[in-house]
């Protein structure tokens, strides 16, 4: 079989995260995937809601991205963005939400608007979409990145979406949802230290040590002294992401 | 009752420059792309536009220099690329853009369509999304305050009320009854909120039809003012159980929306080029693309 790649272990690391029957806001991406799995294997009864107004998503072929109808195919409802992000995650009743981003920086905040290059110069992206929503109002919430020095600065170039703001609590921000939880990338999985609320290191995935992780980090982690490795992919796992759920490699490439 | 069906150049000519036009696409799914078009051959200036996550429309229209101005959530092409004529012109200053989330342009529009003047959100909080707004012009749409009762946080949002709203819609009478297949997004509270709703129906069905599955009606007539009907309206963006999306077209599109250059020569030959959307058809290949793109009844792309 082909050697297991970084987006799979991405993928699968994200889907270990959700528990069955838990409710999941999706953002785009590697997050889409990761939920298709996890509904496929240990969470049958997770339920998934996208902004665009689909609930409990079940595409039978690989979507672009929120707005393709492979997406909405199979859906045991759709609404919209008053339902999903209103009547469910405004509501209070979203217990993860499963975003990707462009920046991420030591207490969770998420930048998905702009970057700032050497020359100073600005470029925009796709700026909040509904991720500002889900960062704030989430019971917890999920990011899946690729592990670069730029992408994991101690501060983000711009706030989009709070994590645990300045260091603050939830409470102290304003905000009702719990913030950031995991942070996925293809080097280790984050977790967030419950008193200073900063990044720390929960595993590093199999090949990596933890001062590699350390070196591709913009911020320091804290690192415990046991660093447990990530589990790899079942055999059962990669042949549903490699063979049903994104046959062409799209997201896994 | 009237039939409300109306060329859409005819439609056009009734849409002044410097108005407020909320979109009702959604990335690269039901973009108003026929009437976008037609905005762009009688050259509007100075327009507003709002929209919770912008598409091709969104980035035709600024690419095309027609808008001053932007009231929204998000934006991108999906997985083939970014709105990269909104975001140049965001870099250059060209247009002010008043950048939002997802469901905070959704409860804006909410307001608007209940006719209330504001709406409390416990969205935006503790973001520079919300400091820049706070800043900038946008800081008259915005005040923070306590709730009365609980005295909890909150972010009062003005309410959106565009002048005109546009959507994309499978099927609609004469009348303007539209029914919408799928996931709804915004419409909704997009369209009511508006002064103003124009509908781009992918079918006239009759009157009948519409009262055999009433429950799919999600803007009834009484608040239509006008259809235009344009099979296709919305290519490249794709109609759930109409049509799929022009993947080879998206893609032809990002190329030339990189640069400013490619950009106008993108609008010169698809947009200024021709005369309506039956030759804009034919140039991006005709009946043979019809056929390609239509969707499975079954799966619906």
């Amino acid at each position: 079989m082909e050697p297991v790649r970084a987006t799979e272990i991405m993928a699968v690391a994200g889907a270990r995260e959700l528990r069955d029957g838990e409710i999941i806001v999706v953002g785009l991406g590697l997050p889409q995937v990761a939920v298709v799995l996890a509904k496929r294997t240990h969470a049958p009864r997770l339920t998934s809601l996208l902004e665009i107004g689909v609930v409990d998503m079940n595409p039978v072929d690989t979507p672009v991205g929120l707005a393709d109808s492979r997406i909405f195919h199979g859906a045991t409802c759709w609404s919209g963005f008053l339902d999903v992000l209103g009547m469910n995650l405004h509501r209070g009743v979203v217990d993860v939400g499963f975003l990707g981003a462009l920046e991420l920086d030591r207490y969770g905040n998420i930048n998905t608007t702009l970057l700032q290059e050497d020359s100073g110069k600005v470029r925009y992206f796709n700026g909040s979409a509904g991720g500002n929503d889900v960062a704030s109002l989430a019971k917890r919430v999920i990011v899946i990145l690729r592990h670069e020095k730029r992408k994991l600065p101690l501060a983000v170039a711009h706030l989009t979406s709070p994590g645990f703001v300045g260091g603050k609590s939830r409470a102290q921000l304003g905000l009702r949802g719990g913030g950031p939880h995991r942070i996925i990338t293809d080097m280790a999985v984050l977790g967030f230290d419950s008193q200073t609320h900063e990044a720390c290191l929960l595993s590093v995935h199999p090949g990596i040590s933890a001062p590699a992780v350390q070196d591709n980090t913009g911020f320091p982690l804290r690192i415990p002294a046991q660093v447990p490795v990530t589990p790899l992919p079942t055999a059962e796992e990669l042949r549903l992401l490699r063979e049903e759920i994104d046959p062409r490699g799209v997201y896994l490439r | 009752m009237a039939s409300k069906v109306k060329h859409v150049s005819e439609v056009v000519l009734t849409i002044p420059d410097g108005s407020h036009i909320a979109l009702g696409g959604f990335a690269i799914a039901r973009n108003v792309i026929t009437v976008v078009h037609e905005l762009i051959r009688q050259q509007k200036k100075n327009l507003t536009l709002s929209q919770c996550v912008m598409g091709m429309d969104t980035d035709l229209l600024v690419g095309a220099g027609l808008v001053s101005r932007l009231m929204v959530g998000g934006g991108s092409l999906d997985r083939f690329g970014l709105v990269n004529c909104v975001n140049r012109a965001r870099e250059t200053g060209q247009v002010v853009s008043l950048d939002y989330s997802s469901l905070s342009i959704c409860f804006g529009y909410l307001a608007g369509a209940l006719g209330i003047s504001f709406i409390p959100i416990k969205s935006l909080l503790a973001s520079e999304v919300l400091e820049r707004l706070e800043r900038g012009p946008g800081a008259q749409n915005l005040r923070r305050m306590q709730c009365p009762f609980t005295g909890e946080d909150y972010l009062l949002l003005r309410a959106i009320t565009p002048d005109v709203s546009l959507v994309h819609v499978q099927a609609a009478d004469e009348e303007g009854n539209c029914q919408i297949y799928g996931p709804r997004w915004e419409n909704e509270e997009q369209a009511k909120a508006a002064r103003r709703i124009i509908v781009i129906a992918e079918e006239i069905v009759p009157t009948e039809f519409i009262r055999q599955h009433p429950t799919r009606t999600i803007i009834p007539a009484h608040r239509v003012e006008a259809v235009i009907h344009q099979p296709f309206g919305a290519h490249p963006t794709s109609v759930y159980s109409c049509y799929d999306y022009d993947a080879e077209h998206l893609q032809l599109y990002v190329e030339h929306a990189r640069d400013p250059k490619r950009m106008q020569e993108y609008i010169r030959k698809y947009i200024a080029g021709t005369r309506d959307h039956s030759e804009y058809l034919e140039k991006v290949g005709g009946q043979a693309k019809r056929d390609a793109l239509k969707a499975d009844p079954v799966l619906g792309y």
